[in-house]
């Protein structure tokens, strides 16, 4: 790269630095109309994106999206009783203040909502003269000891102990379901969508914050689809205070680096207007920003601090030279323009592999990250220089930076040991073990989300713990994988289908990892069994089509409008990727055996259908993407250096950092999933940098004669402190993201910390120790004399 | 508050209670013969048959470490060894007294209703399709002797004579069974029995020293002093739905008991009947349905039913101890071992009991 060094003006230089009040008023313009843009960027969590489109499951789940409709868009509140159990009467007189409070809420489905306080809650017995039944609350009750002893009867003939009770008694819920829009209050003929973040807003402060005050016997846990998004968004505007935090530490660190109030604050002014621009064309071109793309910011930030920090480097040491600021920053434009466009263009490289995954959000990551790159380019590499041509850098900067380079620096020495004859094969060794440690220790490495709940939220955050006492204290699991009938019209009640879908719920519900399935035909034998006096001995289908149709009149939402489409519910202990695979692989083969015509099961919607068939996807991408970066990566080295020891020199190190990501994933219990995929594309593609910046200074030297670790130490002096500076810089950039409170883009931001980090003391130690056997020195003099 | 009960939900299942021949082959020998005729038409005919001979191979009873935890119906002992039927062709026998059970060979998926052992190693089980299964090495291996989907409807309950010839099964719509050949062939004998109404037939039992005694639906109930050539209309105590019968080891005496806790008991084969009152501690009136009753070793009489009811009896079921389990499932019948626990079944399966009933964590 040194070549491009002496070269005269271009043609660019002289357009950009002959127009320059052209270029600030260009940049103001387009500045503001982004800004704009990006002030209307919402964080959106879109949930098609998030899963693979491509993928049979989910075409099939879109495809019946409509008959599958109703399975429930619901909130459950569960009113816990922290002394005694629910048969108390300021228990059921704070229950039935809450019924009251949510029936009012916008958004709540009123004719659906269900609690021990519902009419439509009953207890029914069979007598002599047919059924007798009653509301669960007698309409008598009065919160005495003998009605409360009444309503325990009651419930425990009413059968929803698991469902609307605890197991224990000492909680029940209020089932909540949801209109996904419902009718303005203040102009009745339009209808609004329902706001997740502000439903979930008011279920906080309405029900959880009030009722826990008011009654300090009760403890209020909210489990739901609608929550889960309302913390999701949340916990994405929580990490637009990591932005700020990260811009604090990074400014802290420019300042320390360039000893230049001036030039660190137009460092941070030219990225930060990277990132408007970022994501305002993320608006433009009709993005919005989902807890994937969010990430951009924080890369394009970091990355264009460190390419804004060589450009200041660059300026600085120009300045000794030049006259003035301008003439400093039109020298330092010709010396960094091009090598800085190809580091630029190698870290798109990484980003565009990305494509290759067959899921929306990494798609658009792809894209977003890709234009973030192209934008630096602009801010960065143009408006930077422009800039500090007007505002000039300090002078104490500019002695600094000249006294650097006569000063002896025992640190870079230090470092430099790592070329040395004997510390090179010790370091190689150790190198080689860690490979090999890592690639065994990756070996427990799964695919997709390993902890409880809900993956998205952190095991301990408060949506988690609320389902984990849901599930410890009701017949229920979170996890739940739904398998489709597909019959002909009127033919979902059919003694054939129904008898196929018992046979499909019971080998399933032999299948480890499955605890139990749901469907019509549930329900078809309970009231078959109900219809016969409550006999244990009529609960199973029946033969005759007249029972079954009755039978399954109050299965709502268990079959389509037109008893077409039915579904399968299949509960699940987890949702573990060997679990999904087992059941998936124990419903497929059912299917392939019984599938006929007019009777198809079809994998798979809920849950459990997704992430298995995101497994799957994952699963497929993984190496296809880990070979697509490599090679992309590989070649851009090949073009660069001409060279396959030069390549090696820069690759191995990468693949080291790969193979112990890998390791610390399995250390970390954290599996490969849509969040973590990304990281090792983007952590190569960034991390090469390093390697590229490193090698090529560390060639130019070797041309001149000087020794493998002569020649290293030199290479140290003048990019060592710009490549760690940029390590840090990235790294700060995506740690903050540690303490998001989405639990994959903790794990993001611990990964890409850990591939930054890495990759840069893998370039620093490693790159050194492989260049001692695979350069040879003398060959390259000659080439350079020749 | 109450609401009609829709009782009758097959309108078809009247026309079937008269007397219908019954041609089908299913003993052991019958099948054996049927096929090797289909092998002989086999040896010069294309695939289609085949797939057809493969059928019935492939509805064997899903072998299911679940089946000892999902619905159970009937118990009973054979010999020493304990034999179960319910959900699913699903049978368990246990040879150590409830502890651990082996799921037996049964061909079909179909909820089994009851079971019935002459000795240790005959026995027969009914269920719905209106099938009866025959086991002859103890409840291991079954063989389906009958079947009739046409009906629409189960078989009930079985009894057999001790010479494992003779047998009666009945069941929905007054359907009644009988064999002469040890099921061999089974011939349709409702007519036998005045119930034009074909209310539901729910159990037989034989009473010492008197006859057989059917109860059923809407309180209906026949006996025959000629163990099953004739039936008599016996006056009925209750108009309820009477689910099952015991015969004390007193001569003429049973009990017989149905919907919302009503247990009546006579001593002269059904002449007259005394209501035995069932009350709960603190609630009044047993109200949970009892389903099915059992005379143990000892002269004690077991009867369980719905909400975790085990009512026990030493007097010859003059009086009864009541225990409602804590866990309330629905029960459907009980065995007693050998040491003294009681084994019962219904939702949720096996569950091994106290002799009173209780769990045996709460003694």
């Amino acid at each position: 790269m040194s070549k491009h060094q002496q070269k005269p003006a271009s043609f660019l230089e002289r357009l950009i630095f002959n127009n320059r009040p052209a270029v600030i008023v260009l940049c103001v313009l387009i500045s503001a109309f982004l800004f704009y843009q990006a002030a209307q960027v919402r964080p959106q969590t879109s949930f098609e994106k998030m899963i693979p489109l491509g993928h049979p499951y989910i075409q099939k789940m879109l495809e019946h999206r409509n008959d599958l409709a109703n399975l429930g868009n619901t909130v459950r509140i569960s009113v816990e009783a922290v002394d005694g159990d629910i048969f108390s009467k300021e228990y059921m007189e704070t229950l039935r203040q809450i019924n009251d409070e949510v029936f009012y809420i916008p958004g709540v489905d009123r004719s659906g909502l269900k609690s021990l306080w519902s009419p439509s809650v009953r207890w029914t017995e069979v007598t002599e003269q047919g059924f007798s039944g009653g509301e669960v609350i007698p309409q008598t009750y009065d919160g005495s000891p003998a009605s409360l002893e009444e309503l325990r009867d009651n419930v425990l003939k009413s059968g929803q102990i698991g469902r609307l009770v605890g197991n224990n008694f000492k909680s029940s819920i209020i089932d909540v379901p949801l209109l996904e829009s419902y009718p303005d209050p203040k102009d009745q003929g339009k209808l609004v969508p329902l706001d997740y973040q502000k439903f979930s807003h008011e279920l906080e402060e309405k029900i959880r914050d009030k009722y826990q005050a008011q009654n300090p016997n009760v403890k209020i846990h909210i489990i739901g689809f609608a929550k889960k998004v309302g913390d999701l968004i949340d916990g994405l505007l929580g990490v637009a205070l990591f932005f700020a935090v990260a811009i604090g530490i990074t400014f802290v660190l420019l300042l320390w680096f360039t000893r230049c109030f001036k030039s660190a604050l137009a460092v941070v002014c030219t990225t930060l207007i990277a990132v408007i621009w970022q994501l305002g064309l993320l608006k433009t071109l009709g993005f919005g920003l989902d807890p994937y793309s969010m990430l951009v910011p924080f890369l394009v930030f970091a990355i264009g601090i460190s390419h804004g920090v060589q450009k200041i480097n660059g300026i600085a040491i120009a300045s000794g030279e030049a006259t003035d600021s301008l003439s400093a920053a039109r020298m330092a434009f010709r010396q960094l323009f091009i090598p800085g466009l190809v580091a630029l263009l190698s870290d798109a490289v990484g980003f565009v592999t990305l494509l290759l995954i067959d899921i929306g959000v990494i798609r658009e990551l792809a894209i977003g990250a890709s234009m973030g790159v192209a934008v630096i380019i602009l801010t960065n590499l143009i408006l930077l220089p422009v800039m500090i041509s007007y505002i000039g850098i300090s002078k104490k900067a500019v002695k600094i930076s000249r006294e650097d380079a006569v000063r002896d620096h025992p640190f870079w020495r230090l470092i430099s040991n790592f070329a040395h004859p004997v510390v090179a094969p010790v370091s190689v060794v150790i190198a080689i073990v860690a490979l090999v440690g890592g690639v065994w220790y990756g070996q427990n490495l799964k695919i997709g989300d390993l902890d409880q709940g809900a993956p998205e939220l952190r095991p301990d955050s408060r949506y988690n713990l609320d389902n984990d006492f849901v599930i410890r204290n009701y017949s229920t699991s979170s996890d739940v994988l739904v398998i489709m009938v597909k019959t002909a019209a009127e033919g979902c009640s059919t003694y054939q289908t129904l008898s196929a879908m018992d046979q499909l719920s019971w080998t399933l519900e032999n299948t480890p990892g499955v605890q139990s399935a749901i469907s019509m035909v549930t329900v078809s034998r309970q009231v078959i069994k109900g219809m016969n006096e409550g006999s244990l001995k009529w609960e199973t289908l029946s033969r005759n089509q007249d029972v079954l149709n009755n039978s399954i009149a109050r299965a709502d939402g268990l079959y389509n409008a037109d008893c077409s489409v039915a579904p399968l519910l299949v509960f699940l202990n987890d949702h573990k990727a060997e679990t999904l695979s087992r059941v998936v692989a124990e419903a497929e083969s059912f299917i392939k055996e019984n599938n006929k015509e007019g009777l198809e099961f079809i994998l798979a919607a809920g849950n459990a259908g997704i992430e298995a068939a995101t497994n799957e996807v994952i699963d497929q991408s993984e190496t296809t993407m880990l070979l697509a970066v490599y090679a992309a990566v590989g070649l851009m080295c090949l073009i660069t250096f001409r060279s396959i020891a030069a390549t090696l020199c820069v690759m191995l190190p990468l693949v080291l950092t790969s193979v112990l990501g890998n390791a610390l994933m399995a250390y970390m219990g954290i599996g490969v999933k849509v969040a973590t995929l990304p990281v090792i594309a983007l952590g190569v593609g960034i991390g090469v940098d390093y390697g590229i910046y490193i090698y090529s200074r560390l060639e130019t030297y070797l041309r001149q004669g000087l020794s493998l670790q002569e020649a290293y130490f030199e290479t140290l002096k003048s990019t060592g402190k710009a490549v760690l500076f940029t390590g840090v810089c990235l790294a700060i950039g995506v740690a903050t993201w540690i303490f998001s409170a989405i639990k994959f883009q903790a794990d993001m931001g611990l990964m890409l910390t850990f591939m930054f980090l890495w990759n840069m003391f893998g370039a620093i130690w490693l790159l050194p120790a492989l260049a001692r056997f695979l350069i040879n020195p003398e060959k390259l003099r000659n080439k350079a004399s020749a | 508050m109450s609401e009609p009960v829709m009782r009758r939900t097959l309108s078809g299942g009247l026309a079937r209670s008269s007397r219908i021949p019954v041609s089908r082959i299913y003993s052991p020998l019958g099948k054996a013969l049927s096929l090797c005729s289909v092998l002989s038409i086999l040896a010069f005919t294309v695939a289609p048959l085949t797939v057809q001979a493969a059928e019935p191979a492939s509805l064997y009873s899903i072998m299911s470490e679940r089946a000892q935890s999902s619905l159970l119906l009937d118990i009973t002992a054979a010999g020493k060894r304990l034999v179960a039927v319910g959900d699913r062709g699903h049978i368990l026998y246990s040879d150590d007294n409830g502890s651990t059970w082996t799921q037996g060979k049964v061909p079909t998926r179909q909820l089994l209703t009851a079971v019935y052992f002459v000795d240790d190693k005959h026995g027969w089980a009914v269920g719905h399709d209106a099938q009866i299964l025959a086991t002859t090495d103890g409840g291991q291996t079954w063989v389906k002797q009958f079947e009739d989907l046409s009906r629409e409807a189960p078989l009930l309950d079985i009894w057999f004579k001790d010479d494992a010839k003779t047998g009666f099964a009945v069941g929905a719509y007054g359907a009644l069974l009988e064999t002469t050949d040890g099921g061999a062939n089974w011939e349709d004998v409702s007519d036998r029995m005045n119930n034009e109404d074909g209310y539901h037939l729910n159990s037989i039992i034989a009473v010492k020293d008197s006859g057989l005694f059917v109860v059923g639906e809407l309180g209906v109930m026949f006996r025959s002093a000629d163990w099953g050539q004739t039936w008599e209309t016996v006056e009925s105590p209750y108009d309820g739905s009477l689910f099952g019968a015991v015969a004390t080891k007193e001569p003429a005496t049973l009990l017989v008991y149905g919907l919302r806790g009503h247990l009546f008991r006579s001593s002269d084969f059904g002449d007259t009947w005394q209501q035995i009152e069932i009350n709960t501690p603190n609630n009044g009136p047993l109200e949970f349905g009892l389903a099915d009753g059992e005379l143990l070793a000892d002269g004690s009489i077991v009867v369980v039913g719905h909400g975790g009811t085990v009512l026990k009896s030493t007097d010859d079921g003059r009086n009864f101890s009541l225990v409602n389990r804590a866990d309330r499932v629905s029960l459907s019948s009980a065995a007693t071992t050998d040491n003294g626990k009681l084994i019962l079944v219904g939702q949720g399966g096996v569950h091994v009991a106290s002799p009173t009933g209780a769990d045996l964590g709460q003694q």
